[in-house]
């Protein structure tokens, strides 16, 4: 069982987003980056896999230096293979054209399970899993919180979520894509020692340039949500905060 | 010149159509109006009665049947919708930002070579322009996206249009077709839609909803939170990332593809308010945000705020509530 992992870097939304002069983008010198949740996730689920029933497990890493970084982690974790895709900053978030780049190298590795994360934080076109999907000609399904395979590897049974807390049970053929919404498991942890270790022993491959396509959906402008923020702040340090709670809960009868 | 057409994908459970399809109708109705463009509702199922005289907020609904067309099976629904859409010479295609919109959106993407806007909050027509507003950065960017070419693909986030004007007085006129291709060898078989089991504590009928964002930290914590909900009869819910911690049980999410609620009070703490996370929770009553970061999305549904570390506020607002009921 071959199972490919791609890890985006997004950015790290804690951080202040800073909208570069172009008025459409963000400004490069300040975003700071984090493996997009949902695909760390489903590198949790590749190695849970792994653990279950064996399985060679490589790690993509898309993104700059830092997906590098990610690499590190993943193989720390436990991953067998560190691949890096290097993508300029203006196509950071492209799905689209990130699924051009990596179709080729995945239909000629030949991978029995492709997994990424449902969403990625900074996603506003059609995802990068769906897209991958109609690259390798393979089926589909996303939102998944966890799967079981068929010993012949021919069949995998997922779980969808569905809105009200509804799980769908499907069976897909495989090879096929899939993307994580969140691992059977809480992603594991690693110490940093580990990572470092495995920094230095780390033997990255380079995909190479992709080749030109068509870019997905780009914003026209970009701005900062929250302007129009609606709730009343009360002020003030815990004790006042508290006590202003307390009366707004008193005169609607909560408390 | 013949108007331009906006077709909605439907989605339904149990016969009943979802919350969000009536929302994404009143939203596209809504546009398409504003530049005197049709809209359809597209419906798949495997049995058109249930659909037969609803009176939506559409030009007309068109009803796809076959046997697989009864569960949501993105598979199936990615090898239909293509040749409908086509059929209906579409200019725009909505979608719910759900499960299975997300699903579709790679597939219809590329099998129309049309462009996909996913996450938007706002959706409007300007002469032949399509301009949609799609929501990033857990919900803490906003950016306007023009969909180029002559078909655009977009996603709607749940909550963004009023469900009560999905529906209108009128039932639209229905056409009833079979499915344009066969649905056998599907490389994706749905087996079962498993309802939730519910445990202990079933949040969507709690008055007070104590919620347990990121900010928590560890599932020690909780314990805090358990106190100040059993001060005001209420119970603990949580956000999605603290359910995937394991720290509490997936019934107790709210959101997107957990738990909607509705409580007389809502009291987020260390919620980041992530747009999957506030569609399941703004519709409630009274809404008071504590945070540590003053940018959280949070405060822009809360309607009320304190910028503070939940840590240290929760045992004295306990604390507070107790001596408040004391004085009664």
């Amino acid at each position: 069982m071959k199972i490919a992992v791609v890890l985006r870097q997004v950015p790290d939304v804690v951080e202040e987003l800073v909208i570069s002069d172009d008025g459409r983008s963000l400004s490069e010198d300040d975003v700071m980056y984090l493996t997009n949740e949902a695909d760390d996730h489903a590198l949790e689920e590749a190695l849970v896999l792994k653990a279950r029933a064996g399985a060679q497990v490589t790690a993509v890493s898309a993104g700059g230096d830092e997906a590098k970084e990610a690499l590190a982690t993943a193989v720390a974790k436990g991953a067998d293979e560190a691949i890096h895709v290097a993508v300029p900053f203006e196509h950071r978030g492209d799905n689209a054209r990130l699924a051009s780049v990596l179709g080729p190298m995945m239909k000629s590795a030949g991978y029995d399970l492709i997994l990424t994360g449902v969403w990625a934080a900074d996603q506003m076109d059609a995802g990068l899993a769906g897209g991958l999907a109609t690259q390798l000609s393979l089926p589909y399904v996303g939102g998944l919180v966890s799967m079981s395979l068929d010993p012949n590897g021919a069949h995998a049974v997922v779980r969808k979520e569905f809105p009200g807390g509804r799980l769908g049970v499907l069976e897909v053929s495989l090879p096929a894509v899939f993307g994580i919404q969140s691992a059977e498991q809480p992603p594991r942890y690693v110490p940093v020692s580990k990572v470092l270790a495995a920094k230095k022993a780390l033997r990255v491959r380079e995909q190479g340039e992709p080749p030109a396509v068509a870019a997905g959906v780009r914003a026209s402008k970009l701005v900062k949500s929250g302007s129009e923020a609606k709730a009343e702040m009360l002020p003030g340090a815990v004790p006042q905060v508290a006590e202003a709670i307390v009366r707004i809960l008193r005169e609607r009868g909560i408390a | 010149m013949i108007p331009r057409e906006v077709v909605v994908v439907a989605e339904h459970v149990g016969g009943l159509l979802t919350d969000v399809t009536l929302e994404i109708l009143a939203g596209a109705y809504e546009m398409a109006r504003s530049v005197g463009w049709r809209v359809t509702c597209l419906i798949l199922a495997e049995d058109p009665k249930p659909f037969q005289a609803l009176p939506l907020a559409a030009d007309r609904v068109v009803v796809v049947t076959d046997p697989l067309l009864g569960s949501p099976n993105p598979a199936a629904y990615a090898r239909v919708l293509p040749h409908v859409v086509k059929d209906l010479s579409a200019r725009l295609v909505v979608l719910g930002n759900t499960s299975l919109g997300i699903d579709l959106a790679g597939a219809l993407s590329h099998d129309l070579g049309a462009p996909v806007v996913s996450g938007c909050v706002g959706l409007r027509a300007e002469g032949d322009r399509i301009i949609a507003t799609s929501r990033l950065c857990g919900g803490k960017l906003l950016a306007q996206v023009e969909p180029p070419g002559e078909l655009g693909i977009v996603l709607v986030m749940p909550g963004t249009f009023h469900r009560e004007l999905g529906m209108r007085d009128a039932v639209p006129p229905l056409d009833i077709r079979s499915s344009p291709v066969p649905l056998d060898n599907l490389p994706v078989r749905f087996v079962e839609l498993q309802e939730p089991k519910m445990g202990d504590v079933d949040v969507t009928k709690a008055s007070v909803l104590i919620a347990a964002g990121r900010g928590v930290q560890s599932k020690e914590n909780l314990v805090l939170l358990e106190a100040l909900a059993k001060e005001l009869g209420g119970a603990v819910c949580a956000t999605r990332p603290v359910v995937d911690q394991g720290w509490l049980p997936r019934t107790r999410q709210v959101g997107r593809s957990g738990m909607t609620v509705k409580p007389r009070l809502y009291l987020a703490l260390g919620v980041s308010g992530a747009p999957e996370h506030t569609e399941g929770m703004k519709a409630s009553g009274l809404i008071v945000a504590v945070n540590k970061d003053p940018d959280a999305p949070i405060f822009d549904v809360a309607h009320y705020g304190a910028t503070a570390d939940l840590l240290e506020l929760v045992p004295v607002l306990t604390e507070k509530i107790r001596e408040a009921k004391g004085t009664q």
